[in-house]
């Protein structure tokens, strides 16, 4: 299986990430690449944009002609994943799968606030890469500070497996509920320590629950080895060498904050940011604008043309404290300034802003074009 | 921000705790510190709760009799533990586990719900000062409130069940606790906020008292629209620029018109008496401009 390259898109909330992840994707896709688009954070209106619905299942985008076969979306339902990845774990176990489904503490983190959404998403990358072959990856993420938590999940989630932790959980688990004596995993030391963590364990959940607990992990060690395989390929997308993380921001609220946090996030990851798209960062007021300004029309019109002439002054200063902001803080770190788009059709706007990125592809994702023949 | 030429009607009061929810980049803090300025004007008294760094709350509030309070998620699991074993050394034996560190990294629920403790106890603590939270943009505004009912009803019993139960009646009430919705103009946003407002009223019997719609475009003159149009159709030199601006104002419009639409749609989500339009500036203002705006709106 050869591995695509990956493109992680981070960010705050409200800077357009999600839309410029789609775009990214289509620029590559236009300049040839097999390309497929996975959002964590799905809007049905962004979906269809892209000619997809939102759900499980990797699909063929629809934007625009020319593009056969080479535009793919997966844009998973945030309370629906965990339940399609269970579905593709026990593929072949249908049996441990309705157990595991009615087993309240895996109910308990299906439907969980934040953070396994994320995960789920990205084992259902690695299932998808297993069966075709993509040149790219565009990887939205979470429009938040946390946004990046999940790169070390996945390879939490296999250690958790891999280690003796589950053993010792499961023994735990069972020990409470039963009279029985337990093994633990190691003996001795540790011995008086760990039986003061399960009375404490005791303490705060109740029996039935620790069933289910034991329950839960007894149906995961049925299928240990895929997930953990998955759990592992999920690893590897995120952190492998030709892997780029992009940062992207607009000029309002912690937009910039938030990058410059999440450049230190991906420090104490090992990584660091490729690039940094800086969207409704308008470099000039657009010409169209300063020659009306010259113009002669009638009061209320002119009135107009202030009022939106003084907003789009307002982004060039804002557009250009967020570049030098970006310079001073990430100094080696190419920043990309993308314009407003006073579009209101996404698909418009990401074609749009498809065709901006597309100048900039290179350094965004290290694509060249294949001489021809 | 310029005072409003009609005489707003009064909403419903808030109640003592304040929990303001919304997609991120939509200006939560904004409206949370405007909300805690507001009330600590009208008290003497508030607190405006933040999870993570608390960042942004301290540059929104600038000097500020608001008292701020920063909750860090590891440091709220730890002491709400340690609420329930009544003891702060055991609590960290528990989480220091090997394995136990393993599972509740596994588990962001539980980390939430200790969130949601830590906010119950400050408004234990608050002694009839109003609690504002700035909700944490992970995570849908609604999986919040479900978590308290959810997590009793899995535990059935034990240290987690009362922590989760007692939850519920402090937070998952409206006499006790209201919810503030946040959103922007723009379609994508209103519609996933509708959404929530829609699940909050009909999951959780707790529909919004609030919807705030920050960033909304100023009104300009309908004739501008048509004489924009009529100096696009003329073929001097500028018929190319006028075109872009009859794009500009268009969008503008839709926006404004759409916004309108889906939020008197909102009504029947039940939310408060009408949604509060903040206006666009060129900067996000500052905890006390919202203050001063809430108030004239009669909505703080």
């Amino acid at each position: 299986m050869t591995f695509p390259t990956t493109i992680v898109c981070a960010g705050g909330g409200g800077v357009g990430k999600t839309t410029s992840s789609a775009a990214l994707g289509l620029a590559l896709a236009r300049a040839g690449a097999r390309t497929l688009v996975v959002t964590v954070d799905p809007a049905r209106r962004l979906a269809s944009a892209m000619g997809v619905q939102v759900g499980p299942m990797v699909q063929q985008a629809h934007v625009e002609p020319g593009l056969e076969g080479r535009l793919f979306a997966l844009m998973p339902e945030p309370r629906q994943s965990t339940r399609t990845f269970v579905d593709l774990l026990f593929h072949d176990e249908p049996e441990a799968l309705q157990r595991m489904l009615d087993n309240r503490v895996y109910r308990l983190l299906a439907d969980a606030a934040a953070g396994m959404h994320e995960v789920v998403s990205l084992m259902l990358v690695a299932r998808a890469i297993e069966e075709t072959a993509f040149d790219y990856l565009v990887i939205d993420t979470a429009p938040s500070r946390q946004g990046l938590d999940f790169i070390s999940y996945p390879g939490r989630l296999a250690t958790l497996y891999e280690g003796r932790a589950v053993t010792w959980l499961s023994n735990l688990a069972k020990k409470n509920d039963s009279d029985g004596e337990v093994r633990s995993a190691s003996g001795g030391l540790l011995a008086a320590g760990r039986r003061r963590v399960e009375a404490l364990f005791g303490r705060l959940v109740n029996p039935q629950t620790l069933r289910d607990l034991a329950g839960m992990f007894a149906e995961l060690a049925i299928v240990k080895e895929r997930f953990a395989h998955l759990a592992r390929v999920s690893e590897a997308l995120l952190t492998g060498n030709s892997t780029r993380y992009l940062l992207v921001a607009a000029p309002s609220g912690s937009a910039a904050a938030d990058v410059r946090f999440l450049a230190r996030k991906l420090k104490r990851f090992g990584q660091r940011p490729r690039g940094v798209i800086l969207n409704r960062s308008d470099a000039v007021v657009p010409r169209w604008l300063m020659s009306l300004q010259q113009t002669a029309m009638p009061k209320e019109l002119q009135e107009a043309l202030q009022v939106v002439g003084t907003e789009y002054e307002a982004r060039v200063r804002a557009g250009d404290a967020l570049t030098r902001s970006m310079a001073g803080h990430l100094p080696h770190v190419e920043a990309v300034r993308m314009p407003t788009l006073e579009l209101r059709d996404p698909t418009r706007i990401v074609g749009t802003l498809a065709t901006q990125f597309g100048a900039h592809l290179s350094m965004l994702t290290g694509w060249t074009a294949t001489p021809a023949g | 921000m310029a005072a409003s030429p009609h005489q707003p009607q009064a909403f419903p009061p808030l109640a003592p705790v304040v929990l303001v929810t919304g997609k991120g980049g939509v200006g939560k803090t904004t409206v949370a510190a405007g909300l805690a300025e507001a009330a600590a004007a009208q008290n003497g008294r508030a607190v405006l709760v933040e999870f993570g760094d608390g960042e942004s709350g301290r540059r929104v509030l600038g000097a500020s009799r608001v008292m701020h309070r920063v909750v860090e998620p590891t440091k709220a699991l730890e002491s709400s533990v340690a609420r329930l074993l009544n003891s702060r050394l055991l609590s960290k034996v528990f989480i220091g586990n090997f394995a136990i560190k393993r599972m509740l990294r596994a588990a962001p629920a539980l980390r939430e719900l200790a969130m949601l403790d830590a906010v119950g106890q400050i408004a234990d603590e608050a002694q009839g000062a109003r609690v504002v939270v700035d909700m944490p943009a992970t995570g849908h505004g609604l999986a919040w409130m479900r978590l308290p009912v959810q997590m009793r009803d899995l535990f059935g019993s034990g240290g987690l069940y009362e922590l989760s139960e007692r939850l519920v009646h402090r937070l998952v009430k409206p006499s006790q606790c209201s919810v503030v919705v946040v959103t922007l103009p723009e379609r994508m946003v209103l519609q996933e906020t509708l959404e929530l407002c829609k699940g909050l009223q009909e999951e959780v019997g707790m529909p919004a008292s609030r919807l705030v719609v920050n960033r909304f475009p100023r009104g300009l003159s309908p004739d501008a629209l048509v004489q924009a149009r009529a100096l696009a159709a003329t073929s001097d030199g500028n018929t190319e620029s006028a075109r872009r601006l009859v794009e500009a104002l268009e969008a503008r419009d839709a926006i404004r018109r759409e916004a309108l639409e889906t939020l008197g749609e909102a009504a029947q989500w039940g939310i408060g008496v009408r949604p509060l339009l903040i206006p666009l500036a060129e900067q996000d203002p500052m905890a006390s401009a919202v203050a001063q705006w809430l108030t004239r709106e009669k909505a703080a």
